[in-house]
Parts: structure tokens; sequence; C-alpha cells
């Protein structure tokens, strides 16, 4: 699937990611700034926190009871739209997926 | 700091005393070269795997489901109710972890711990102007234990008047195989007493008793400093963390608080001391943002944590059997070349700088990640501010464990700016 990352400094990142990796080890395998991963991935960081671009919202989904609680850690504002990217696994119903990287 | 003589390349890894003269990187360098999953049979227990590598201890961290916490973490061997008795909830899998940490992790935040910036310089000013104005002094002693309890007890919001009492139950529960700090040295006595206290010390069960009261006390005042009430407030899901984990909580925050960053603190002071050119770099001002992960990735204050594995599995070419004990070395991915450059050289400008001293990669990763690298920070700042030169005043000596690696003993002579 194809991903973009959108910074707050305007620069795009666009990746083609396998399918079953999760959307924070993309971001780390593309550099993109400010997706960190502490934790590997498994929900104990908040440090792979983005915003889902609005139209992808819906296909994306919420995030469970645990990665609810650990959003409220995260470094950048909570929005609506925030998940943390570690829980978002990169599949043929998100290609075209944009993510929003929050400025610390 | 690389292998001393008594490190021959094939040091006793489960032996404390392996560590008398700082970690045996010889035997490191040997394993992750030639045997990057090594068994070694054990004196004190069961053997035990070593996984050394950092690619590898970053790919096996990150599978709780194969490699489990909740049957212990350091080398020694639990019983169940041993277990249930003593455990934290760094001891605990998924939900488990997950229910605690939810309810932990906002007080600990970056966003959280950044407000206590100011608060932590306040605190470093008159430890570093006491120890430097007696120009020959314990690095150690008069700063690097000083600093990390206050500014725990300054964000969690504990009196002052307890916070010497709280280092020494806290060197007390960690440094249990140093004779220097416990009168019941762990693998030198029958601790048998105490098996069922937290860290198999009777402090563990002191700091239980002060971790109740304290609750009620803060309580009773309607007291809101810290970030205690953050942690005693209701989750995003309505649910309290009960007394006993509170009280587990505290206990590990006392210990985790105390010794990792004091042995950070030592060991920047310590390379400080040995190379001019670090303090000068540091005095320019332009590492700050790397400096402290490179002064944390050099100390690795805890050297190991133990897994165990929940069912066998093969891992280069060895058969690992459900129940084995196996040990990450963190201090072993922290000088893999393969994951650094130079890894033997303090570099305060790394970038990219992927070590493990906090156990980067899993579930467990540290919860005061954002506090250390705050303390470390603001206390090289403050130091670099004030000191012209700084030199060895003598030899430094380790503390007696293969757990948490620390120099105990720092003796420096400084000239002021």
């Amino acid at each position: 699937m194809h991903v973009t990352w959108k910074l707050a400094e305007g620069r795009e990142i666009k990746a083609e990611v396998k399918d079953g990796l999760n959307l924070m080890e993309a971001a780390v395998a593309n550099n993109v700034p400010h997706v960190i991963g502490e934790c590997g991935g498994s929900l104990s960081c908040a440090t792979c926190h983005v915003y889902v671009d609005e139209a992808w919202i819906a296909k994306v989904g919420t995030p469970d009871r645990f990665e609810d609680g650990m959003l409220d850690v995260a470094e950048a504002e909570r929005r609506a739209s925030s998940r943390l990217s570690c829980q978002i696994k990169a599949g043929p119903a998100l290609d075209g997926l944009v993510l929003w990287v929050p400025e610390p | 700091m690389s292998g001393t003589a008594a490190d021959d390349g094939h040091a006793d890894l489960g032996s404390h005393d392996s560590f008398l003269n700082g970690p045996p990187h010889a035997t490191f360098a040997r394993l992750r070269a030639e045997d990057p999953m090594h068994w070694s049979d054990w004196s004190g227990g069961k053997g035990y795997w070593s996984v050394t590598r950092h690619a590898d201890i970053l790919e096996l961290n990150r599978q709780p489901d194969l490699l489990s916490s909740a049957r212990g973490i350091r080398m020694e061997d639990q019983t169940y109710e041993e277990y249930l008795a003593r455990r934290t909830f760094q001891e605990t899998d998924a939900p488990e972890h997950m229910e605690t940490r939810m309810k932990v992790a906002k007080a600990f935040s970056k966003p959280v711990i950044a407000q206590f910036e100011g608060v932590i310089r306040d605190l470093c000013g008159p430890i570093l102007d006491e120890a430097l104005a007696k120009g020959t002094f314990d690095a150690t002693k008069d700063i690097a234990r000083q600093l990390p309890m206050r500014m725990l007890g300054r964000i969690v919001g504990l009196p002052d008047e307890d916070l010497p009492w709280l280092v020494e139950k806290g060197d007390t529960l960690i440094a249990n195989t140093d004779p220097d700090f416990t009168d019941h040295v762990l693998d030198k006595m029958t601790t048998d007493e105490f098996r069922m206290m937290p860290f198999n010390s009777p402090a563990g069960a002191e700091l239980f008793v002060y971790a109740k009261d304290l609750m009620r006390r803060k309580a009773e005042a309607g007291d809101t400093t810290g970030v205690l009430p953050l942690i005693l407030q209701p989750g995003p899901d309505g649910s309290v963390l009960p007394e006993h984990e509170f009280r587990n909580f505290f206990c590990l925050l006392v210990a985790a608080g105390n010794d990792t960053t004091r042995y950070s603190i030592a060991a920047g002071i310590h390379a400080l001391a040995h190379d001019p050119a670090l303090l000068r770099q540091m005095q320019a001002g332009d590492i700050w943002d790397t400096a402290p992960d490179e002064i944390i990735r050099w100390a690795s204050p805890t050297l190991y944590f133990r897994r165990t594995a929940t069912r066998d599995f093969d891992y280069h070419g060895k058969r690992v059997r459900e129940g084995d004990k196996v040990i990450y070395w963190w201090i072993s991915g922290n000088r893999d070349e393969a994951a650094f450059a130079e890894p033997f050289r303090i570099d305060l400008a790394r970038a990219g700088n992927r070590h493990m001293s906090f156990g980067q990669g899993g579930p467990h990763v540290c919860l005061g990640m954002w506090l250390a690298r705050l303390e470390v920070r603001v206390l090289f700042q403050e130091l670099a501010r004030r000191i012209r030169t700084i030199e060895p005043a003598g030899p430094h000596r380790y503390l007696r464990s293969n757990f948490i690696g620390g120099i105990k003993e720092l003796p420096v002579t400084v000239t002021l700016n």
C-alpha cells in the first residue's frame, strides 16, 4: 500500500509499505521525523503519535481502550484524529493513506 | 572502560564479582562475535541464555508473548508464591501490564515531566555548589547520589525530610548484592525470611508501609503537589490504581528513580574527568539534544533484564525450552559494533542513537525515561557551567552487581570557573 506522511514544516514523505507492517515501523524505516517508537510498537510509549487525515478516519478506525489511555501521554496535543501509528496495520484497505505528523 | 585484566573473554556473567572492575566487555564482545545465543550453567540456580547482540535483543524484546516478564526479571529463580508477593508491574505481561501502565504513564509523560525543568535546575545548584567548593570530593556520593532522589521527591511530591531515609532504602533494595549498601547481601547469606518481600529485602517491607501511609497523608491533607495525584486519579476508563499496586509501584519508583540516574550521572562525570574535550564540548553548548542519550548509553546502568520462554523455540541454532531464562544484556547491546560506530567512544553529538539503556523496543520501556534524560541534561548543563577542569583524584570503584552497573566511588578534583 502507499502512504503519505505530511510534516508540519510542509514536506511530504511518500512510501510503499508492505502489508502487515505497522505504520510506526514504516515511518521509522522511511526516516519520518518525530515518529520514534521507543517501545517497539507495544503500546507503551506514545512516541509514534500521528493525526489521521480526515478522509481516512473512518477506514482506519478508532483506538481501543489501552491506546485511548496511552494517547493521553503523547507529547503533541490530542485530537479526534489522533492515533498511535504502531496500532495501524498496513493493508490494501488503507492504500493511499495520509497521516499528519505532529511537531513536538 | 574496556575489558579488564580479569576479563579474559570468558567471565562468569552470573557472578557479581565479574563486574567489580566494570562490565566484562571482552566477554560480551566475544559472545556477540562467536555465540550470540549463549548458554551458561549457573551456581546460583538454573542456567540461563545470554542474548548480547543489539539486533537480537530488539527482535526478541518485541515478542513478550514468547518471552514473558511474568516469571521474574532478574537472574535469580523464584517460586510462584515469591513472584506473586514481590512483583511490580515490571513483572507482568499484557494485558495486566497495560492496565497499570495506562494509569501511571501520564505522570511521567514528556510534557508533564518537562514542566519540572526549573525545579530540577534549582535543586542542582546548591548540591553542585556545596560539592564543588570542596575541590576534591567523591562525585558519586556528593553529586550523583544526592540528586535523583531529591528530584523524584519534588516530582512525586514527597516531604524533603523523608528523602535521606528513602535514598538509604532505595540503595538497600537495588544494591542488594554489594556489602557496602546492605547487611543482607543476596548471594552471600540465607535471605529466606525476606523471600516474600519486594526485592528480597526488609527495606521493601518498610517502603510498603511508607507508601500506604503516604497515600493516606496526601489524601487527608488534600495535597495536590507533584505527579502523585495524576497517578491516584481515575484513569481514562474510570478505574483507579488499587492500593497494593500503588504500594508496589512506589517501591519501584524509589528503587528505579534512585539508582539508575545516579549511575548515569556518575558515568558521565567519570567520562568528563578522563577526557577534557567532553567538558569543552558541553561548554560550547550545541550538543544538548543528543548528549543525555549518549551519556545514558555509555552508562547503561541497568545491565540486563531477564525474560522467560513461554514455549520452545530455536534461535541461532540453539533450542530454547519453555521455562528457560533468557537474559537481555542491554550493556552489551549498547556496545555492539553493528549498531554503533565506535561504540567504546563517547560522542556527545551521536545522531540516531538507538541505545537500549531504557529497554527500548519492548512493552517495558522505562517509564521514567523522559525524567532521566531531563535530569542528566540539566545536571551536566549546570556542572559544565561551573567548572574549568575536572580530573580523577584516585581510583574509582564499581558496584558489586551484575544487574546494576555503576561507579559507587568516584574521587575527582575540580577547578572552578
